[in-house]
């Protein structure tokens, strides 16, 4: 087995079992962490396709940005209130089939791909390609994200304003 | 066999490096407070105090360990490790001398700043695992000012990446060979790095930024349960995420390596550079009180976010004018 593949199955394993671990913990706590870990682990995937620019960009915005505001959250509702919240599930029935169903589609897409023997090789520095992509062909959709994102910040002063 | 091993020899030197200069620096750090109060500082412990961070480290280590009854043990005993790994990684692009470093990539400055905002992690573990009061406050005033100074910090380090039109740190030093350091670039240049000084000290969590550590409020903030080795670690790890950022300050603004001499003498005049970034910081530390929460949030969201984006746009407007380069 190649290094390559050895460091894909060990994310892989880590992937899965902080992934179950986010949905099944009992303590919402632990559960953050556990998405810290398994948003750590893709970046780990994007380093073994030899995609850099978007592993950090993954660090950066996922794990560091989004676990801190989420972390941030968990402990204004919970502890200095004095409540914690609710953390059982009680339709952990209806979710499993969900999952196995969303699981069979992906799987099922996969399956009727042909297997490819290697990757594409990269023509070029990545980083700049994505740059280049964005800024030309995908100029559109890349400003409306733009726009969406802003809609998002203004409603966010929208309900932060102070009430008078 | 020796070659399966090649991979791990040049993280193995950088990090025990690493972890000789973290130790050393505190005794710097200690000497120059010392100087600028009228003191000694630190003397008794081999000549002129030389021993003094092996004293301490062996104290340390020799600490009881304590985990208090109603902390979250799993989190808490895990807090150091999550804390301190992130701020080793961050040495490993950072080539020291031309084709010396761990892994020279292609987007070295953004695996930098990446890295680098993985620590609050490990600090809110720490501050939440406790179990503690002022812990769990000083946590929640870190991830206020981590969220409010890391667009600043990337900001003003992306100033450098605009002029010399590269995120791999080899290029960026390489762009600033012959003394064209890009803090003299005209008024940019000088921009950037005060915007880049000042993000830095936020970051680092140092005074007049260290509100969660704020020994008159929160005895000693996030660690204030921790003891023995957990407590160095920590230590350690803020100590690196420091030393970090000065040589990343260095390599951005100072040229890196760039210095009059034989090509040996590259890696000292690169840790030169950064012992002097270092000093700066701590001169700053010391010079300054420590400013209230509401002040900290209005400095970053009112006056560095607004203007470390115009600087941004500035630069890109001269260098598409100009082109790339000083």
């Amino acid at each position: 087995m190649s290094l390559d593949a050895l460091a894909f199955w060990v994310l892989a394993v880590v992937l899965v079992v902080s992934a179950l671990a986010v949905v099944l913990s009992k303590n919402l706590f632990h559960a953050v962490l556990w998405l810290a870990l398994a948003l750590t682990g893709t970046a780990g995937i994007f380093l073994i396709l030899e995609a850099e620019f978007l592993a950090a960009v993954q660090l950066l915005l996922y794990a560091g940005g989004i676990v801190t505001i989420m972390v941030f959250a968990i402990v204004v509702t919970e502890r200095l209130v004095g409540e914690s919240i609710s953390q059982t599930n009680r339709r952990i029935v209806a979710g499993a089939l969900a999952v196995a169903a969303l699981a069979g589609i992906i799987v099922a897409t996969i399956w009727r791909q042909p297997a490819t023997a290697a990757a594409a090789a990269q023509t070029g520095d990545i980083t700049r390609n994505i740059g280049h992509a964005v800024m030309t062909r995908y100029v559109l959709p890349f400003e409306l994200l733009a726009l969406l994102m802003l809609a998002g910040l203004m409603g966010a002063i929208y309900f932060a304003r102070p009430d008078d | 066999m020796m070659e399966a091993l090649t991979p791990f020899i040049a993280p193995f030197i950088v990090m025990n490096a690493v972890l000789g200069i973290v130790t050393y620096v505190t005794l710097l750090e200690r000497k120059f407070a010392a100087r600028m109060q009228s003191r000694i500082g630190p003397y008794r412990v081999g000549p002129h105090g030389l021993l003094q961070p092996i004293a301490d480290a062996i104290k340390l280590m020799m600490k009881e360990d304590v985990v208090p009854t109603a902390a979250d043990r799993p989190i808490y005993n895990l807090a150091p490790i999550v804390f301190v790994l992130p701020c080793m990684f961050i040495f490993a692009t950072i080539p020291f001398a031309p084709g010396l470093g761990v892994a020279d990539l292609n987007i070295g400055v953004l695996f930098f700043l990446a890295v680098s905002s993985m620590e609050i992690v490990g600090l809110f573990m720490a501050g939440w695992g406790s179990n503690n009061k002022y812990a769990l406050l000083s946590a929640m005033r870190a991830v206020n000012q981590v969220i409010s100074y890391d667009l600043p910090f990337i900001f003003a380090a992306l100033t450098p990446v605009l002029l010399a039109g590269s995120l791999k740190l080899s290029d960026i030093a390489a762009a600033q060979a012959g003394g064209a350091w890009f803090i003299f670039y005209p008024v940019i240049g000088q921009l950037a790095f005060i915007a880049f000084i000042v993000s830095t000290v936020a970051a680092e969590n140092r005074a007049p930024f260290d509100i969660l550590e704020a020994e008159s409020e929160l005895v000693a903030g996030f660690r204030v349960e921790y003891s023995g080795m957990k407590f160095a670690l920590i230590q350690l790890g803020e100590y690196a995420h420091i030393i970090g950022s000065s040589f990343l300050g260095a390599l951005l603004f100072l040229g890196a390596w760039a210095g009059p001499g034989p090509e040996w003498l590259d890696p000292i005049w690169f840790l030169t550079k950064a012992m002097f970034m270092f000093l700066v910081v701590t001169w700053v530390r010391w010079s300054f009180v420590r400013i209230r929460v509401d002040q900290i949030l209005a400095l970053s969201w009112k006056a560095l976010l607004p203007f470390t984006l115009l600087l941004l746009i500035a630069t890109a407007i001269v260098v598409v004018w100009r082109g790339p380069g000083v």
